[in-house]
């Protein structure tokens, strides 16, 4: 199949390393380490205090990160906006969740409203009044890369620029949990978020060309799939320059860097390695084809494969 | 001073996370629900009921009844009073 | 051609499949009722499905304990869509769910016992995330490869069904289950309480004296196929879904705008893209959940697309109560069966149009209709709004 290339002409993290407003981060990180805490901008700057004032970290997060990218893309409007998260907004689920349980009397509306999963999108849409196609993908550890693949159709379909991204948000019981339930996280549990404008053209300011997103959940052989991905794609291991990956390496390619401990762990992690991915694309003009291999979870693999704009 | 008027400004602020204002923004006779006030929306209005039913041990069970009790600081104290005195 | 329809599943508090919701909508019987399984919670009334986890699990052969509701419903309605029909290599197959709160039901169970410290089953958290209510259906119909979640509340199963048909559309899936599932859950019942827009009494969609909805459960599959399925499964199309539209209120968190504006988009792009005419939709399911603000809203939006000639429409959110994310999904299904059966279901519960609007709802039960075009509605918190169109398939 030959599909028109795409066009990623923004991108904007908020995570536990200096990625936001910071151009070249990725020549420059290290791996996280205990006291990383989130660094976040100054909120005040990107939304209203009506909205603020209500608004947890993922919120906060997403919606800083989406007026940041529709800035830097230099457009009005997205023709849609697409999100993607795994645990979605836990803070406000638990706080409700508590309060339901240990309340006897009128429970406070908020924390309910704020805890469904599509509250970033529709947040986001009412910041900066867009009323196009409004999505949340919620796929576990594949959330973002379904919502990329969803933002490439879109553009397939006729829209111009789509606002795709993804945001989780770590509370305190997720320790405990991961603990009891024997889940050896390959670093720590952080939070983070990462929106991009996907573009049909590039207007001279596209970081990356998005040349194909896939996802497979009930994977059985991870080599087989990734083998196949890159030949729809017309390519052999050896013409990828570099792998960010989660879970193991990838076989035959130029070069491998895990990026769970440069994001910490999080179920749309996969979100911030495409925006590192896209910073070292620009950052580092020997790289042309880069892969980010998402297999965070065992049983399912997302895989995204970018190129150098000039290539 | 009104000791009633303050601690209402108070739970208010903190029933609706009003993180940047402190009881001396707050004027008794501001439209709470006006952008030139407070700007409160439908949301806040809930937060409100609960706060009475909290504090004040007051119930609301209509929305529609709050309209008139949450025009201002003055009219919330005055609907106390007289929920109370009943 | 187009995408397809070929298999419908459905479960709900009128019913455990197709068959048994079909003949309450034409008998007019309500599955709203005081709660017999879901406890602890003050709901005097909502939609439950008559039957226990237990009695679940056995009929649909799950061995573990460590599934949530949301999966076990979600489990019935697509197998029952998905029928006989077989794993293909050819076939490329995939399976979107909706959920609003996943596996909720049994995660505030667990949540309880942490809190008082009574031994927390830290196991079943592994059954609480919306995707992995997806994942434990897909791995009991043995369907791997694409499989997605959306959860966009009360809008989320008609986007399910939105994009499998544009995957189809697209090349990228040759057929795809889609749907919707949510369990009743102490939590989503609390939390529209928190909202006061959940009525003690029987909810009454469209009606003046509406005050809020019932919740309800359930769930609602259908199977899309392409071309190049059909022509290899041989499988005969029910009908076709040929619109869909999503567009954002932007209005307000919970609210839907006065002028409904965000479902006015919605309706308006999804019959463009039907490619009919607006005379040529013979029914609307509408959302019309009871509140006060949503079916005033709704009302605005189809007096904005379709002026005085509003099509008959009802909701039959007073048979199921308003089942969330699976509400879009159960709606399809019901508006497939509306093409299939030539009906329009009344709009329980009804008696005096709203003052501001005066629109009425078709009230009684209409057999031998000409039904050849069905919009259906599903808006949602967040200012989400969907549209789909089914068409009768030529």
């Amino acid at each position: 199949m030959n599909k028109a290339a795409l066009y990623i002409t923004a991108a904007s993290t908020v995570s536990h390393q200096p990625t936001f407003g910071n151009p070249g981060f990725s020549s420059t990180l290290g791996p996280i380490v205990a006291d990383n805490a989130l660094i976040s901008p100054d909120y005040k700057a990107y939304i209203d205090p009506g909205l603020l004032r209500r608004m947890s970290k993922i919120l906060r997060m997403a919606v800083a990160c989406s007026k940041d990218c529709i800035a830097q893309a230099e457009i009005e409007q997205p023709d849609a906006i697409v999100v993607g998260t795994g645990l979605g907004c836990l803070h406000d689920t638990e706080k409700f969740l508590n309060t339901s349980l240990t309340v006897d009397g009128l429970l406070p509306p908020t924390s309910f409203i704020q805890s469904t999963h599509n509250t970033m999108a529709g947040q986001i849409s009412l910041s900066i009044g867009n009323h196009g196609y409004n999505m949340t993908h919620t796929q576990n550890t594949l959330s973002f890369e379904h919502a990329l693949l969803d933002a490439s159709m879109l553009l397939r379909e006729g829209d111009r620029h789509v606002l795709v991204g993804a945001a989780d948000e770590h509370i305190d019981i997720l320790e405990d949990i991961a603990a009891q339930l024997s889940f050896e996280a390959p670093a720590r549990l952080t939070s983070g978020a990462s929106f991009f404008v996907l573009s049909k053209e590039n207007r001279g300011n596209a970081a990356a060309i998005l040349t194909d997103v896939h996802t497979t959940g009930g994977i059985e052989n991870a080599e087989a799939e990734i083998d196949a991905f890159l030949i729809r794609n017309g390519l052999n291991a050896s013409d990828v320059d570099l792998v960010f990956h989660a879970g193991e390496p990838v076989q035959g390619v130029k070069g491998n860097v895990p990026y769970l401990p440069l994001s910490g762990v999080y179920a749309t992690a996969s979100a911030f390695a495409l925006h590192y991915a896209v910073d070292s694309l620009q950052t580092n003009a020997s790289l042309k084809n880069v892969l980010i291999c998402n297999a965070l979870r065992k049983s399912n693999l997302g895989l995204i494969l970018l190129q150098s704009v000039e290539a | 001073m009104d000791s009633l008027k303050e601690d209402l400004k108070k739970q208010i602020i903190e029933q609706l996370n009003l993180e940047d204002l402190t009881v001396a923004d707050i004027a008794d006779d501001a439209l709470l629900f006006n952008d030139q006030g407070l700007g409160l929306d439908s949301i806040d209005a809930l937060e409100l009921i609960v706060l009475l039913e909290k504090y004040h041990g007051i119930q609301l069970t209509n929305p529609e009844e709050g309209k008139e009790a949450f025009r201002s600081i003055d009219t919330m104290a005055e609907y106390i009073r007289k929920r109370k005195a009943a | 051609m187009g995408v397809c329809i070929t298999g419908i599943g459905v479960v709900s508090a009128i019913g455990m499949s197709v068959e048994e919701n079909l003949s309450a909508l034409r008998e007019g019987k309500s599955g709203i009722g005081p709660l017999q399984y879901l406890q602890g919670t003050k709901a005097s009334l909502a939609g439950e499905v008559k039957a226990s986890n237990e009695d679940l699990r056995k009929s649909l052969n799950v061995g573990t304990e460590y599934v949530s509701r949301t999966s076990l419903l979600g489990l019935q309605a697509a197998r029952e869509a998905w029928g006989d029909n077989k794993r293909s290599g050819v076939i490329r197959t995939g399976i979107i769910s909706a959920t609003s709160v996943g596996g909720m039901d049994r995660s505030e169970v667990f949540y309880k016992d942490y809190l008082s410290q009574n031994s927390p089953d830290y196991q079943v958290l592994t059954t609480h995330d919306s995707g992995s209510t997806t994942e434990r259906i897909a791995a009991e119909l043995g369907i791997s490869g694409y499989i997605n979640t959306l959860s966009t509340a009360c809008s989320s199963g008609a986007n399910a069904i939105m994009l499998g048909a544009r995957l189809i559309l697209q090349g990228t899936l040759d057929r795809v289950l889609v749907g919707g599932s949510d369990a009743l859950s102490r939590f989503t019942i609390d939390g529209f309480r928190s909202l006061m827009i959940y009525d003690e009494q029987w909810c009454r969609p469209f009606d003046e004296s509406r005050a809020g909805l019932n919740l309800g459960e359930g769930a609602g599959f259908l199977l899309l196929e392409g071309e190049k399925s059909l022509q290899l499964t041989g499988n005969r199309p029910i009908c076709n879904v040929s619109g869909w539209a999503n567009a954002a209120d932007a209005y307000h968190q919970t609210a839907s705008s006065p002028d409904g504006k965000g479902a006015t988009l919605a309706i308006e792009n999804a019959i463009r893209r039907a490619g009919i005419g607006l005379n040529e939709v013979s029914y609307v399911n509408a959302h019309g959940t009871g509140t006060k603000n949503n079916d005033h809203s709704e009302s605005v939006a189809l007096r904005n697309v379709f002026g005085d000639h509003i099509p008959p429409f009802s909701s039959t959110k007073a048979f199921t109560g308003h089942t969330l994310a699976a509400a879009g999904a159960i709606e399809a299904v019901f508006s497939v069966l509306a093409i299939q059966h030539h009906l329009i279901y009344p709009n329980l519960n009804y008696q005096d149009s709203i003052a501001e609007t005066g629109l009425v709802p078709a009230t009684l039960l209409e057999t031998g209709a000409e039904v050849n075009a069905v919009l259906s509605n599903s808006f949602g918190f967040g200012g989400n709004n969907s549209s789909l169109v089914f068409t009768r398939y030529e």
